[in-house]
């Protein structure tokens, strides 16, 4: 799971709504993969990508030179950029978890996929 | 949109195009002189017309994708799900790149207003006489240049299937040294990440797509050369394919004395299984096209090497992808994926753009891991990047309760489950609401779209008549899915924000579209 993935995952047990996000993440595997790099891409990105969060899980996976938020004219910087590619797009974690903020629920990530199902109790319908 | 891979194919083909263009082609033909060797600057600047078939429904798309890709315009023919398209023969390697078509084929002749005679003997005598008439020579050409294409990649599809099951390691590889290949033995992350998603929850036989990239954009030199036996007399069979209703005759009478002609003029052996050269001759009411195919099996199967009950070809992936014209940067999400054959298709073809695979079946979330980890662009083979991912990720969900954040995906493009084939239509009436709240919920307003391809149309326009404040219909495509007619409704989100109800909101709201 890469961390543009959780950057858009939300906990959707009954009743927790906006509040189950972000989830909280951990890691016991964690691998890097190295991805195309296309600056046009990551560029459009920056606008989308919910900062705390993206922070908060970076922070957990202990990665290093993760820039704090947009900077002035990062569209045209390279190594701005390739930073935030590295960061959404070439860490993956493989084996962790992903814990609802609200509910306290942990969602278990096994051989790079999370499973988000509930149970039927945990359910809104 | 990107177009991966398609510029360094195209040069190692290219030298093996150049190279064939000396070969002899061993015909013997009656009428025409048969040359001793080709000169090369005139086959380079060879003209042809090229057939493709594609799902019908998509012909625009395809005909947008040839313009786009070969520079050629697109003639869309009255016969559903085929184009034509004219190339210079040194682009037949872009066209097998082609994503949106299944098969094709070289033109040999078209003849439109095709004057039929009264009784079936003088229509099928028409036929026989028309085969020594037609102008085989070039056609005949560009088959011979792609059926090397072809050998090479059964042969590398074989050995890779080995290399991928078997330890790897260096000392194996004899053949020529080259950097790519050494790479793949030698590239023990890409080995682990083979290992890695092939702990069978399945127990499948995993053929790697590594193998048939590799084959499909490296260069073969003395090896395919030496091994091309070459026979004097090909085999052939004659596939006719009819429709009309004034017609006197059925296929299989104009195949039989179209074959009869066409093995006497060539003294070609028939066999109607182990073929070298398939003849098309297709009627379409008063046009017939005589055609010579470029393709065996389908191309439409490429991408997936783990198969579910209910793979969807990636031809009509890749159309349905293209209806939502795909942005860079657009989070484009599959929420009831199977084996991931449209996010896997995204992935390919418009890597500029950040795709997601989702399913509630353990079973089919980790088939399209698989395919996933299998897929390699081909300028990453090339470059030697063997272990490097794509803007892809795999999770398992359910479509009824999706944990994505209100409003933060731009295309959704699903296979919704047809009842038929796969699930049930009574549950349809339950899921089709649930779906499309969910899909409204997480899709952008304003700017969001979904292409959702379902069978069960009824249950689809009742589901969509109770939610036009989130979803409006802007076009629908009729599709032909192994024999069952289905549609694609490709869907604009409105610029409505949701909003959160409460959960017993939800479960009035939902029962009440039910009645």
């Amino acid at each position: 799971m890469k961390l543009l993935t959780h950057n858009l995952l939300s906990s959707h047990v009954r009743g927790v709504g906006p509040r189950g996000f972000p989830l909280r993440l951990q890691a016991t595997e964690v691998r890097v993969i190295p991805v195309e790099f296309n600056p046009d891409f990551v560029a459009r990105m920056i606008p989308k990508v919910e900062w705390a969060a993206l922070l908060e899980a970076a922070d957990h996976l202990r990665l290093a030179e993760v820039p704090k938020g947009p900077i002035q004219g990062y569209e045209q910087d390279e190594t701005f950029l390739r930073k935030m590619h590295h960061v959404l797009l070439e860490v993956e974690v493989v084996e962790g978890t992903l814990q609802c903020p609200e509910s306290g629920r942990v969602f278990p990530i096994t051989r790079g996929i999370p499973n988000m199902l509930l149970n039927e109790e945990e359910t809104e319908t | 949109m990107q177009n991966l891979g398609s510029t360094a194919n195209m040069s190692d083909v290219q030298e093996a195009t150049n190279q064939l263009l000396h070969v002899n082609l061993h015909e013997n033909q009656r009428d025409t002189h048969v040359t001793e060797s080709v000169p090369r600057s005139e086959s380079e600047h060879l003209r042809v017309t090229i057939g493709a078939t594609v799902p019908t429904g998509f012909e625009q798309a395809a005909a947008d994708e040839v313009r786009e890709k070969l520079k050629s315009s697109c003639k869309i023919s009255k016969d559903r799900g085929k184009i034509y398209f004219d190339i210079s023969v040194e682009s037949l390697a872009q066209v097998h790149l082609l994503r949106s078509v299944d098969n094709l084929f070289v033109v040999v002749q078209e003849l439109k207003d095709y004057q039929f005679k009264e009784t079936k003997e003088k229509v099928l005598k028409d036929f026989e006489e028309l085969a020594g008439k037609l102008p085989w020579s070039d056609p005949l050409k560009v088959w011979k240049i792609n059926t090397s294409f072809k050998k090479k990649k059964t042969k590398r599809k074989k050995l890779n299937q080995n290399l991928s099951k078997e330890k790897i390691d260096n000392g194996r590889d004899k053949r020529e040294e080259r950097d790519v290949k050494k790479e793949l033995s030698n590239n023990s992350l890409d080995s682990h990440i083979l290992d890695y998603y092939e702990k069978p929850a399945i127990k499948e036989e995993i053929s790697t797509l590594v193998g048939d990239v590799l084959a499909s954009c490296k260069n073969e030199t003395e090896e395919s050369l030496k091994e091309d036996t070459d026979p004097e007399v090909l085999k052939f069979r004659v596939t006719c394919n009819r429709a009309g209703e004034k017609h006197c005759f059925s296929s299989n009478e104009a195949a039989r004395d179209f074959g009869g002609a066409v093995q006497d003029h060539f003294k070609w052996k028939a066999d109607m299984t182990n073929f070298d050269v398939e003849v098309l001759l297709n009627i379409h009411d008063n046009e017939v096209i005589v055609g010579i195919a470029l393709t065996e099996e389908s191309l439409h199967r490429r991408n997936i090497t783990h198969f579910g009950p209910t793979t969807l070809r990636s031809t009509l992936a890749y159309g349905m992808l293209r209806l939502c014209s795909p942005q860079p940067s657009d989070i484009i999400v599959d929420p009831m994926c199977g084996t991931g054959a449209i996010p896997i298709e995204g992935a390919t073809e418009w890597s500029n753009c950040f795709h997601i695979a989702g399913d509630n079946n353990p079973l089919a979330v980790n088939r399209a891991a698989n395919n996933i980890s299998s897929l390699l662009t081909r300028s990453q083979i090339k470059e030697g990047k063997l272990s490097w991912g794509l803007p892809i990720d795999a999770i398992q969900w359910d479509i009824c309760n999706l944990p994505l954040r209100t409003g933060s995906v731009d295309i959704i493009v699903t296979d919704m489950p047809f009842g038929k084939r796969m699930g049930s239509k009574k549950r349809n009436w339950n899921l089709y609401p649930a779906c499309l709240w969910e899909m409204g919920r997480i899709c952008k307003p304003g700017t969001g779209r979904a292409a959702l391809l379902t069978q069960d149309k009824k249950c689809f326009t009742k589901a969509l008549s109770g939610m036009e404040h989130v979803w409006r219909k802007v076009h629908t495509v009729w599709v032909n899915i192994g024999g069952l007619h289905a549609a694609v409704y490709l869907l604009n989100r409105t610029p409505l924000a949701f909003v959160h109800p409460s959960g017993q909101d939800k479960e009035e709201l939902l029962s009440a579209k039910n009645d």
